[in-house]
């Protein structure tokens, strides 16, 4: 037995490893490792008061920071009995957008890019005068200004809190961005063929798992009250920690969702096939790609349209419900640009965290992962290719190992 | 060092959430006329390009040392480094982990189930607590431009301009209302150090302290001035020590 190991995983977030387990020279087992050293946000928030955790928790991760501090007060709103003002949610989900436009920008361009043009990183690219590269920047720099005008700053906003959100952003600047995301609209199609190519991947097999979303009316679901299996189950927010119970695997960090026999798969591919977008067939996992383009075309077109609306906000307009801390226990279910986010406390008499539990896409997402890492590398011998195709298949997933709160070792 | 070879820079990621790295891939674009005097080597969250390990002119860190692993990185790097610069709240005091106080094994419990499933660690700590740091960027995350000029002043055979005053200075320049005197809001400007601008109370939010106290700071003052906005002592002493420092 041979043991072929991708370490460290590169263009991902986060520290990682693939080991590729050969006999006889055939690929019979693979493990994703996520090496991230433990940072026990879950204990940390243990005894602290309920306001602080948007703040803290947005540490997770940066990429993720945005989504990460809004499922948090979500959460703590549903176990208070907190409902915000509809100011607040608008801000809110303009928040998120340009998370998902900036995340989806830099995944597809820093991260895919360079793989579909045969260079070493982004920078290569720019480097070399590719028109794609200084396209793609502004795209994920358009998604910063948006995080920026309605967080406060892109990476760790601070405009979020228990409640709803602290400040209105400046009205002009809001129809200055609405009409920039129309315009952005239009060149997307040339900017973004690249991804949609089939010729552009490596083969594959059909992409593995149980797809999961979060249940929503939008185009394009950002948060809910439910999960919708492609199995066709529903389940509540309250019953999902149940549906996700994570288990510890000796060989890796994360707590791991699902099984080998049984995965689940969250992220763009499973909310744009809910959505009834067909154009991923035939890509395999790496329609997750073709999957966020869509999901860029959604994300600007509703941003055109939302910061119109928050733009015509009344001076003085409430963000801030007034709220005082109760016992109470709640979940959130939000969509990262990754997949599904879940963000479970029980809060105290004192307003203060007596448990919390969150659950990461890229945790749910790892059995699937190293299923399809099998199925799309049998019959393939060479080692180089072997590690090559590997990376690629991980990245198809845009995993955020920094997320993966759970972290467990590597034996 | 001459400016007409390029700066040889590595950047490496400790215990953190990659908000310093992602500060910085966020100005790649201001970074693509500074590309002829760097050469990145060993940035795996940007490139597959491989370390081959040489000598390092500076070596960019993010992140706070949790585990026997990181230290040995830590170490390695610094030898190979002739200037190593500590970036981020996490690689300066610990960052926001370091607020997991208590029996290490028990925590690790509490959220994996058994400590012996996870590979050693310890509490997060400082770069400084092992290595001699040349170079300190605050913030959590901090600001790109600082990475920007930092990287060019390096670049140039120089060293970019240290900040030892307040964000409230910043604040006053760009001639904001001040959150805590005149909106009764508890603001940490007053004793953190400045250098982003003033952003978050620019922007209409409190300043949370995350680039750490600024040397001097009059903290029996902004302990006063925070009970005066309504908070009681546990919550403050709570946003004093959000970033690592401790209060008065």
């Amino acid at each position: 037995m041979t043991v072929l190991q991708l370490t460290p995983l590169t263009r991902v977030e986060g520290h990682g490893r693939v080991d590729l387990i050969l006999e006889a020279g055939k690929l019979t087992d693979v493990r994703l490792a996520l090496e991230e050293s433990p940072r026990l946000f879950e204990a940390l928030l243990v005894g602290r008061h309920c306001s602080e955790v948007p703040a803290l928790v947005c540490r997770i991760c940066a990429i993720c920071s945005a989504v990460h501090r809004v499922a948090a007060a979500m959460a703590l709103e549903s176990a208070m009995g907190i409902v915000i003002p509809p100011l607040a949610r608008g801000i809110r989900e303009l928040l998120l957008l340009g998370g998902h436009i900036e995340s989806h920008a830099l995944h597809l361009f820093c991260l895919i890019l360079p793989d579909l043009t045969g260079h070493a990183s982004l920078l290569d690219l720019a480097r070399a005068g590719h028109p794609l590269a200084a396209a793609g920047l502004e795209l994920k720099a358009f998604g910063n200004r948006i995080q920026a005008l309605a967080g406060g700053r892109p990476i760790h906003p601070v405009n979020v809190e228990v409640g709803g959100v602290l400040c209105t952003p400046d009205p002009d600047a809001l129809s200055a961005l609405a009409a920039e995301s129309r315009a952005r609209q239009a060149g997307l199609e040339t900017l973004l063929g690249i991804f949609c190519r089939v010729e552009n991947y490596p083969g594959h097999a059909m992409a593995i798992g149980t797809r999961l979303a979060v249940a929503s009316p939008d185009p394009l679901p950002l948060w809910g009250e439910e999960l919708v299996l492609s199995d066709g189950r529903r389940v509540a927010a309250a019953a999902c920690r149940e549906l996700l119970a994570e288990r510890v695997v000796t060989y890796s960090h994360a707590k791991q969702s699902g099984s080998r026999e049984q995965p689940l798969l969250t992220g763009a591919l499973a909310r744009e096939e809910r959505a009834g977008e067909g154009k991923m067939a035939g890509f395999g996992i790496h329609g997750n790609n073709v999957a966020q383009v869509h999901e860029l075309g959604r994300a600007l077109a509703r941003v055109a349209a939302l910061a119109e609306e928050l733009a015509g906000a009344l001076p003085g307009e409430v963000t801030l419900a007034d709220w005082q801390a109760t016992a109470g226990i709640g979940t959130a279910l939000c969509e990262a640009p990754r997949g599904l986010l879940l963000h479970h406390y029980v809060v105290d008499d004192f307003g203060r965290i007596a448990r919390a539990d969150i659950v990461t896409p890229t945790a749910i997402n790892q059995a699937a992962l190293e299923a399809q890492l099998l199925a799309d590398l049998q019959g393939v011998s060479d080692e180089s290719e072997l590690l090559e195709r590997a990376g690629r298949i991980v990245r198809a997933y845009d995993p955020c190992i920094s997320c993966a709160v759970h972290v467990l070792k590597v034996v | 060092m001459s400016t007409s070879t390029p700066l040889v820079c590595g950047f490496a990621r400790l215990t953190s959430c990659s908000g310093c790295q992602l500060a910085l891939l966020n100005m790649t674009a201001d970074l693509v006329p500074l590309a002829a005097r760097l050469e990145v080597v060993g940035f795996a969250m940007a490139s597959s390009a491989a370390d081959a390990g040489g000598a390092l002119d500076v070596v960019v860190i993010e992140g706070s040392v949790s585990s026997p692993a990181h230290l040995s990185t830590l170490l390695a790097l610094r030898r190979r480094a002739d200037r190593l610069v500590a970036v981020g709240a996490c690689a300066l005091s610990g960052g926001v982990n370091a607020l997991a106080t208590g029996d290490r094994d028990a925590l690790v419990a509490s959220v994996y189930g058994e400590p012996e499933a996870v590979d050693e660690s310890f509490p997060p700590q400082p770069l400084s607590r092992f290595v001699h740091v040349d170079l300190e960027i605050p913030g959590c995350p901090p600001e790109g431009a600082e990475l920007v000029a930092l990287l060019g002043a390096l670049a140039r055979g120089g060293l970019p301009a240290g900040v030892d005053y307040p964000v409230c200075m910043e604040c006053r320049q760009r001639e904001n209302l001040c959150l805590l005197i005149e909106r009764n809001i508890p603001c940490l400007g007053p004793v953190t150090r400045a250098g982003c601008q003033a952003r978050c109370p620019s922007f209409g939010v409190a300043c949370e302290g995350c680039r750490g106290m600024v040397a001097e700071a009059n903290r029996g003052e902004e302990f006063r001035l925070l009970l005066e906005t309504g908070l009681n002592e546990r919550e403050i002493r709570a946003r004093l020590g959000r970033f690592g420092e401790e209060g008065p």
